[in-house]
């Protein structure tokens, strides 16, 4: 033991070191424009392509009932015609340019990634600057694209019994807070979502002063920023989005969920109420959950995937969110599996960190995992656009990727335990099982 | 998430040579030319150094340590002994291998495709020797205990049961089944519940001993380590690998069947609200003269955003979240796929789409389509080769299917090359039309009466054991 802890010892300076050869703050040409866009830019000739990532401050938690998954859709929408480019356009225009693009939404925010070759740049900063001044949403088309988000429902949650099951004990455990329902929303809504009501969402949060844009890879920073000023700078700033104030209840209790459906194996996840990615409590939770769920040799995979063989797999942790959200625990049951057992084994493992934490190696052991991901994270032009794009959003400043290594190391091993016992405590938690229906519970 | 989610990332690696990539073409080459290292035991291992973060990758390929060398009886052995190999040696115990591993947060696996089985490892620098050294204790010195085989096996097994929950991913499982029937490509990685309970730890370590051998091998390192340090501890590492007494046994694959005519499969998954559909025919071989025709083609087919398919079925009619076009190859030959999903009473109305779309491809393709798949597959590649992983599976996989490491380099020239009439020859020969397999997963009461149509479906049940 006291070899691999040795090991970590002479791993942290040539980490901060590295990291800085790597990207460093002053890498980072940072702007605002009038209107309220702020701009980031890293110039990196590595290979001869460019990440273009454009990240909102709207996702399921700006929502309300009757409009649940909407932010999703926006997303959706957005590739779907302006007044100044038709239905499918910009995917069109792009791919000849020979970029393609993706997006995705979370509970916060809204992120647009575009890759391309640098003779694209132009066009693409035209496009996205043109996407974010108003939406053709022709009726024809906003039918269509309805009918492919029912569809992704279809495919990601209704038939898939692990999301099914996670969807439903989210509902059970969150029961005010807009975190309540999952990012694609529910299937009533997706389906009678009104046109006009879409169109009032999408002004609220599509504005210059509520996006952050990222341009990083085979770039003239300076020529970059002259291209941006030229078509974001005439781009009319909103009134700010209205507040998130709904704060969760406590629970003062545990609950649990039964569902009972078709299936050859069984489903189960625990949850508990966390904190949000600002509390002091996050990065302890956060290095609580990798020798406790991540690898073949944490407790949880030992003890019900390898011991008991109980389960197929496990995994799980804390999200990093702006509100406070779920530590949560899925378990994959082999078929006939006793869930009692499982509880019953989780509640164990977790009594034991409660009183007695994890062990300095288990710290370490933490610590090399958050680090080695982190840099992972930051091999490509696009990982580095993602990430100083979701930084910026959740903790309002994206050069807190350039202290956050620090900041865990600096986690003090007690705090672990402080956090396991005030959090995963069971009047905290929520328990969902689904039971094949007529077969082993 | 807006697209349909992407094969993973050893998938794409492994479709790299017909997937991906710069409207002008660059002068330098896609990927770098790396030094090569011939170890005392005959293993070739190509090195490149890249300091740009402190990362090291591993990659090697083992040939016809893959499932398509499987005895038919011990289908799944070849998968299975490859995870054994992380599961424990005579020196260290399963725990003691991951908790090394998961110490240093590195990765190590390995696993089987077809053709060959394959290594892979990451870790920091500074922890690499420490990968290498239980890297190669794995390959070398596996313990290949009862214990381990027996908890493997019934993970397997009751992985093989939950995985039919879960349509999209049977669906595919079931056409591999369908297509290749007895033929070795139709051996799955995963084994079936019958061959899996068949099995004894001496069919593992007879498979191990007859199949992992360094001269069949090929490895690759690219990170953060020099030559100087790098060469010592592979000769200490992978040198290890023991010669083999024989001859390596004979790796040809037969050639692989091609349908005749239609052949239908429909399986019964009563709670299914959505219906999953793969259609697949003959396609080609790895190193084939049509590979870049193949690949434009199929970047308008269904290899896109805004291909025909995903065009037609999603994007103008809201039938799916996804539909698209794939080609898998090997050194035997290969298949072309097409595959998507709609709710149970659509996928009549979709099949039509497809069979449509194929008749009007055989048609050919226009000139700025043309130009556009060109732009595309140019101005896509060059993220396809950028991290270390890439760069180490790109080399081993030029190796094994014996291409130059200035493969890409030509590919990217001839697609800059192509023109309409190409790609019209590459759809008119790597599109079905007549002869293929279909397979459809969804609620038979609701969709048989769509289905009639196409012909006689032979008729599984989700739950019957098997694929």
């Amino acid at each position: 033991m006291r070899k691999r802890a040795g090991l970590v010892a002479a791993a942290l300076p040539l980490l901060a070191l590295s990291l800085g050869a790597a990207l460093t703050k002053e890498d980072i040409k940072v702007h605002s424009l009038a209107n309220g866009l702020k701009v980031l830019l890293v110039e990196d000739h590595n290979i001869p392509s460019v990440a273009l990532y454009t990240f909102f401050r709207v996702g399921s938690r700006n929502e309300r009932p009757g409009l649940t998954g909407v932010s999703h859709f926006i997303e959706h929408m957005m590739f779907n015609g302006t007044p100044a480019a038709g239905p499918g356009e910009f995917d069109r225009r792009m791919e000849f340019r020979g970029g393609s693009n993706n997006a995705y939404t979370g509970d916060d925010f809204t992120a647009y990634t575009d890759w391309f070759p640098p003779a694209a740049l132009e066009a693409m900063i035209a496009m996205e600057a043109d996407r974010i001044q108003g939406l053709a949403f022709v009726p024809e088309v906003f039918e269509s694209e309805r009918g492919v988000i029912a569809s992704e429902r279809r495919l990601g949650v209704d038939n898939d019994n692990d999301a099914l099951l996670s969807e439903t004990v989210r509902a059970t455990a969150i029961m005010a807070h807009p975190y309540h329902w999952d990012v694609i929303g529910w299937m009533s809504d997706i389906l009678s979502w009104r046109r006009d009501e879409v169109m009032a969402y999408y002004r609220t949060y599509y504005a210059p002063n509520n996006a952050v844009l990222v341009v990083a890879g085979d770039i003239d920073p300076a020529a970059t920023m002259a291209l941006i000023e030229k078509y974001y700078g005439p781009v009319k700033s909103s009134p700010p989005p209205p507040p998130v104030t709904t704060v969760e209840p406590p629970q003062i209790g545990p609950k649990a969920v039964l569902m009972r459906k078709e299936a050859q194996a069984p489903s189960f996840i625990a949850v508990w109420h966390g904190p949000s990615v600002k509390d002091p409590d996050y990065l302890p939770l956060a290095v609580l959950a990798k020798p406790l769920l991540e690898g073949e040799s944490s407790r949880l995979y030992r003890r019900l995937v390898r011991d008991e063989e109980l389960a197929i797999s496990v995994f799980g942790g804390i999200q990093e969110t702006i509100d406070p959200q779920l530590f949560t625990i899925y378990v994959k049951p082999r078929p006939g599996a006793d869930l009692d057992r499982i509880e019953k084994v989780l509640e164990e493992e977790l009594a034991k960190v409660r009183t007695a934490g994890i062990t300095p190696p288990e710290f370490d052991k933490a610590l090399n995992i958050i680090r080695t991901r982190f840099y992972q994270g930051l091999q490509t032009v696009a990982g580095r656009a993602n990430q100083l794009g979701a930084a910026e959003i959740l903790y309002g400043d994206y050069a807190r990727l350039f202290t956050i290594m620090d900041d865990y190391a600096a986690v003090k091993i007690d705090r672990v335990r402080e956090a396991a016992a005030k959090y995963l405590v069971e009047a905290n938690r929520t328990v969902g099982r689904l039971v094949p229906e007529g077969g082993a519970k | 998430m807006r697209r349909v989610r992407r094969p993973a990332p050893a998938m794409l690696l492994a479709v790299a040579l017909l997937a991906a990539a710069a409207l002008p073409l660059p002068a330098a080459p896609q990927l770098p030319v790396p030094a090569k290292i011939v170890l005392g035991n005959g293993l070739t291992v190509y090195h490149l150094r890249n300091a740009a973060v402190p990362l090291v990758s591993f990659q090697m390929f083992i040939g016809g340590a893959g499932s398509a060398a499987e005895p038919a009886a011990a289908e799944g052995v070849a998968d299975l002994t490859a995870a054994l190999l992380t599961k424990g040696t005579s020196k260290m115990d399963a725990n003691a291998v991951a908790e090394a591993l998961d110490f240093m947060g590195a990765s190590f696996g390995v696993g089987a495709a077809e053709e060959y089985a394959q290594v892979y490892g990451d870790s920091l620098a500074l922890h690499f020797p420490r990968l290498l050294e239980i890297a190669a204790a794995a390959l070398t010195d596996p313990a290949f205990s009862g214990e381990e085989f027996e908890k493997e096996r019934a993970l397997r097994i009751d992985g093989l049961k939950a995985a039919k929950d879960d349509p999209g991913s049977a669906v595919r499982l079931y056409f591999q089944k369908a297509y290749f029937g007895a033929h070795p490509m139709g051996r799955l990685a995963s084994g079936t519940e019958a061959t899996l309970a068949k099995m004894t730890v001496q069919t593992v370590k007879d498979f191990y001993r007859a199949r992992y051998r360094p001269d069949r091998a090929i490895a690759a390192v690219v990170g953060d380590i020099d030559a100087a340090a790098l060469k010592p501890l592979l000769e200490r590492t992978l040198g290890r690998l023991a010669r083999p007494a024989g001859p390596a046994p004979a790796a040809a694959i037969p050639a692989l069947p091609r349908p005749s005519g239609r052949k239908l499969v429909l399986i019964d998954k009563p709670d299914a609200t959505q219906a999953y559909f793969v259609l697949g025919g003959p396609g080609y071989a790895m190193g084939d003269g049509i590979t870049a025709a193949a690949s434009a083609m199929n970047t308008l087919f269904g290899g896109r955003f805004t291909s025909w398919l995903n065009t037609e079925l999603r994007i103008k009619r809201g039938l799916t979240y996804g539909a698209r076009s794939s080609a898998s190859n090997w050194a035997a030959g290969g298949i072309t796929t097409i595959s998507s999903y709609t709710k149970n009473d659509k996928i009549g109305e979709m099949l039509d789409i497809v069979f449509d779309l194929l008749k009007k491809a055989a048609g050919g393709f226009g000139a700025e389509e043309t130009e556009s798949a060109r732009n595309y597959i140019l101005g896509q590649f060059p993220p396809t080769l950028e991290t270390n992983g890439r760069k180490a599976a790109a080399y081993v996989r030029l190796a094994f299917y014996r291409r130059g490491f200035d493969e890409y380099d030509k590919y990217l020239a001839e697609i800059a090359r192509l023109d309409p009439a190409a790609l019209k020859a590459a759809a008119a020969r790597l599109l079905p039309r007549n002869d293929y397999v279909l397979v459809v997963v969804g609620k038979a009461a609701e969709i048989r009466p769509l289905l009639a149509k196409y012909g006689d479906w032979q008729e599984k049940k989700i739950g019957d054991a098997g694929f």
